[in-house]
C-alpha cells in the first residue's frame, strides 16, 4: 500500500529498498552477501517469525537512512582525543604542502585546453614503492567473512603486482552466504586538509590500462558517491579480461560500456557514467574460481578519442511501473 | 481393577504410539529442515519401536539425496519421485533447498533442465496474487523467495534461463511474482555479458590436458598472428626420458630475434607459469633473452627553436629504425611459449632440441639456463587457508 500511493520515482525510501536488493534480486557481482550486524541468524528457512520476513539479500539492510558511509567495515579503533590532536598536527606539514600545490597550480592558470586525440594521460604509473601509498588491498578475510588474502606490491621490473589466493570457502558462521574477492582501490580523490574532490575526466572517453593478467577476469570499479546516503554506494562496473602469458596487453574500454551497480548489485535505472563525478578506481577479482591470481599493472591512463561517438551502451527505456526500481 | 487398568494404559500407549508415529511422519519433513541447518538428522527422530513391521518401514527417513550414482539422471528421478510422492507436495519448499545444496555433489549445477524441473515442483496457479494488496506485500514470501534463490543459483553458475522457464514462472507467481523480476533483469543483463570476453573458451572446459594446453598456447600465441604452433613429440630426441607431448608456438619474427641474439648472451627457460581457462590452469614455460637496446633515444631541448628539422625537406636521418616487435618487451624478449605433457625439466630440454631441429639452429651455440621454479606465487594448500 505504501509503495502503490507513491509516484513513481519519488520516493528515495524506494529507491533504497530496490538499490539494496530487499524489493529486487538484480544481478550481482561482488559475491559478499550477508545480512545486517545487528541481525539474528534468520535466513534459514526453518524460522518464521515476523521478522524473518525480511529478505536478507545484500550487506546492510537500512530502510530509512544509513548512517554510516562505510556500512561498519571502517576501522574500529578508538583514539584518545590528545593522540588525534597529535597525528592531526603531524599531518598538518602534508596538508599545507598539497595546499602550496593547489594554489601555485591555480595561479599559473595553466589548465589542459587541448586533448590530443591518441594520446594516453597517465593517471597512474606504479613504478616505486611510494606510487602504492594510495592504494589499498582488501579481502573478505579482512572482516573475517571469507578465507582469500591479497597483496599489492612493486616487481623487480617496477610494476604493480597485484597478486593472492582467491577462496570461496564460506566461514561457518551461518551469517554468510558467499565469500571470495579480493579488490585494489585507490583513496578517494581529495584536496588538501582533507576536503573532499573529484576526478576531473569530462574531457576523456576511455580509460586505458597496460596489464599482465593470468587468464582470469577482472572487473573494473569506478566509484561515485554522491550526497546522500543511497548514492554512497554508487560504483560503475566493466570487465576487464585478461590474456594471459608473458606478454603484455593494453586495453582500453570506453567509458560508455560502464553499468551502474549498488553493493555489488546492478541497477535498473542506468544512466551514463557521470566524469565528474568519480571518487575513485579499484579493480577487483571474485569469478568463483578456487586458487591464486596475479596482475601486474604498468600504468592506469585515459584517452581522448573523439571517433567514438557512443553515449551509453545500454538501452534506456523504461520498464511498467513498479517492476522494476526506479 | 488391575485388569481394567492395565487395559487403560494400553489404550493409552496405543494412543500414544499413534502420536508418535504422527510425529515421525512430520519429522520426515523435519529432517529437510535438519539437513538445511546442518544439525544431525537422526537425532531429530526418537527411536520408536513399532509392533509391526510395515509402520516401521513407513517411518524409514527417505533421504533422497544419499543415492550412489551421483548424476544428473539419478537427481531428476529424485525430483520425480517428491513431485509424485503425494498430491499436497508437503514440505517442497525444503525439499528445494535441500536438492539446491547437492547441485554441486550431483554436477547438475550447470544444467538449465535441472533447474526447470526444481522451479517446477512448486505449484501453479495458488502462489498469483488476486488483489493488489497481494501483489504489494509479496504474496506467498517464502515460495517466492525460494525461487528466487533458484534464480540467483543458476546466476552463480552462468545458466541462462529460457522462455519456458518464464512459463513456467508465470504459472507459479504470475506477472507480479519478484521471481519473474528476477528472470527479467537476468534475461537483460546475462546475454550481454555472455559473449564479452574477447578470448572465447568453450564452457565448460575440456579435461583433456592437450586440449586446455593447445588453447592456451594459442590463446598466449594470439599477440602475434604469424605465430605458428606446432605440436612437437618428445620421442623424436632418443636421448630424451619423458616421452610426452609439447606443444610449442613461435612466430618467424621471434625466429629472427633469437639469431640475432649474441652468443654470449644467454638464453632463459622460465616457468612454470600459470594462465588459467576458465576453472583450469595450465602452466606454461618460455624462452626469454635480455632485452638488447638498439636505439637509444637521444634526449632533445625542446623549447630551442635554432636548428628546427622538417620531416618533408630535410633528409632521412639514420635514426629511423624498425619499431620493436610485441615479443620485446622492457623485461626481456620473449622467443618461444610452450606447454609440455609432464612440465619435466627433461621434456624442456627436448624442447629446446626440437626447437633447434625446426628452424633456430643458432640454439645450439648459445649458453641456455633453465630457471624453472614452482608457478608465480606462493603455492597455498586451501585447507591450509581454511585452517588459519
Amino acid at each position: 500500500m505504501f509503495l502503490c500511493q507513491i509516484k513513481h520515482g519519488l520516493c528515495p525510501h524506494v529507491t533504497r529498498l530496490y538499490r539494496q536488493g530487499i524489493l529486487a534480486c538484480s544481478d550481482h557481482f561482488k559475491n559478499r552477501q550477508f545480512c545486517g550486524d545487528k541481525e539474528p541468524l534468520i535466513s534459514s528457512v526453518g524460522s518464521m517469525s515476523f521478522v524473518s520476513r525480511r529478505f536478507f539479500y545484500s550487506s546492510n539492510n537500512c530502510w530509512f537512512w544509513e548512517k554510516d558511509i562505510k556500512s561498519g567495515y571502517g576501522s574500529k579503533e578508538k583514539h584518545s582525543r590528545i593522540q588525534m590532536i597529535r597525528d592531526g598536527l603531524q599531518e598538518l606539514r602534508n596538508e599545507i604542502g598539497l595546499w602550496k600545490d593547489e594554489i601555485t597550480e591555480k595561479l599559473h592558470c595553466d589548465p589542459i585546453v587541448c586533448y590530443r586525440p591518441g594520446e594516453v594521460d597517465v593517471m597512474w604509473k606504479f613504478d616505486n614503492p611510494e606510487s602504492l601509498s594510495r592504494w589499498v588491498a582488501t579481502s573478505d578475510c579482512d572482516h573475517g567473512e571469507g578465507f582469500s588474502n591479497c597483496n599489492l606490491s612493486i616487481t623487480s621490473g617496477k610494476k604493480c603486482l597485484f597478486s593472492g589466493t582467491l577462496n570461496t570457502t564460506v566461514p561457518k558462521d551461518g551469517r554468510i552466504k558467499k565469500a571470495g574477492y579480493c579488490n585494489m582501490c585507490c583513496h578517494r580523490a581529495r584536496k588538501s586538509f582533507k576536503r573532499e574532490a573529484y576526478f576531473e575526466w569530462n574531457q576523456y572517453t576511455h580509460i586505458v590500462l597496460r596489464v599482465r593478467g593470468d587468464g582470469r577476469s577482472y572487473l573494473l570499479n569506478l566509484a561515485t558517491s554522491g550526497y546522500y546516503d543511497i548514492m554512497w554506494n554508487d560504483v560503475f562496473h566493466y570487465v576487464l579480461f585478461t590474456r594471459g602469458g608473458p606478454y603484455w596487453q593494453i586495453t582500453k574500454i570506453p567509458f560508455s560500456k560502464f553499468f551502474l551497480g549498488s553493493k555489488g548489485r546492478v541497477q535498473d535505472k542506468q544512466y551514463p557514467i557521470p566524469l565528474n563525478r568519480i571518487t575513485s578506481l579499484g579493480i577487483s577479482v571474485g569469478d568463483g574460481i578456487n586458487g591464486p591470481f596475479n596482475l601486474e599493472i604498468d600504468y592506469i591512463g585515459l584517452e581522448f578519442d573523439p571517433t567514438h561517438q557512443e553515449k551509453f551502451a545500454y538501452e534506456m527505456y523504461r520498464t511498467d511501473n513498479f517492476i522494476a526500481g526506479y | 481393577m488391575f485388569i481394567s487398568g492395565k487395559c487403560v494404559s494400553s489404550y493409552r500407549l496405543a494412543v500414544t504410539l499413534t502420536r508418535c508415529y504422527r510425529m515421525c511422519q512430520n519429522h520426515v519433513l523435519i529432517s529437510y529442515h535438519g539437513r538445511l541447518n546442518d544439525f544431525p538428522v537422526q537425532t531429530l527422530v526418537p527411536k520408536v519401536a513399532f509392533s509391526t513391521e510395515k509402520e516401521s518401514k513407513e517411518l524409514v527417513l527417505q533421504d533422497y539425496f544419499n543415492s550412489e550414482n551421483k548424476d544428473k539422471e539419478t537427481y531428476l528421478c529424485m525430483v520425480d519421485m517428491f513431485k509424485g510422492r503425494d498430491i499436497h507436495r508437503r514440505g517442497h519448499v525444503e525439499f528445494i533447498y535441500a536438492a539446491l545444496r547437492h547441485m554441486e555433489e550431483f554436477n547438475v549445477h550447470k544444467d538449465l533442465e535441472v533447474y526447470k524441473s526444481l522451479i517446477d515442483i512448486l505449484p501453479k496457479g495458488k502462489f498469483i496474487p488476486q488483489n493488489i494488496f497481494q501483489a504489494e506485500f509479496m504474496h506467498y514470501p517464502k515460495q517466492q523467495q525460494c525461487a528466487i534463490d533458484i534464480l540467483e543459483k543458476m546466476e552463480d553458475n552462468g545458466v541462462i534461463p529460457d522462455k519456458e522457464t518464464e512459463t513456467i514462472l508465470l504459472n507459479i507467481f504470475g506477472r507480479r511474482g519478484y521471481p519473474l523480476r528476477k528472470y527479467w533483469r537476468m534475461m537483460y543483463w546475462m546475454p550481454k555479458f555472455k559473449n564479452l570476453s574477447p578470448w572465447p573458451l568453450p564452457n565448460p572446459v575440456p579435461s583433456d590436458a592437450f586440449e586446455l594446453s593447445m588453447m592456451a598456447i594459442k590463446r598466449i600465441s594470439s599477440v602475434d598472428v604469424e605465430t605458428k604452433v606446432a605440436v612437437y613429440q618428445a620421442e623424436d630426441i632418443p636421448e630424451s626420458l619423458d616421452k610426452t607431448w609439447i606443444i610449442s608456438a613461435q612466430s618467424p619474427r621471434q625466429k629472427e630475434l633469437l639469431a640475432q641474439n649474441p652468443e654470449n648472451s644467454p638464453i632463459y627457460v622460465e616457468g612454470a607459469f600459470r594462465i588459467w581457462l576458465r576453472n583450469a590452469q595450465v602452466n606454461y614455460f618460455i624462452l626469454r633473452s635480455d632485452y638488447h637496446h638498439t636505439y637509444e633515444e637521444e634526449k632533445e631541448d625542446e623549447d630551442d627553436v635554432s636548428r628546427l628539422e622538417v620531416p618533408l625537406v630535410n633528409q632521412p636521418t639514420s635514426k629511423i629504425v624498425q619499431a620493436p616487435s610485441v615479443h620485446e618487451q622492457e623485461d626481456g624478449t620473449i622467443l618461444a611459449v610452450c606447454a609440455t605433457g609432464t612440465s619435466s625439466r627433461d621434456s624442456l630440454l627436448s624442447w629446446i632440441r626440437l626447437l633447434e631441429r625446426d628452424g633456430n639452429p643458432s640454439l645450439s651455440r648459445m649458453p641456455i639456463l633453465f630457471t624453472s621454479k614452482s608457478p608465480l606465487g606462493a603455492v597455498i594448500q586451501l585447507e591450509d587457508v581454511k585452517a588459519e
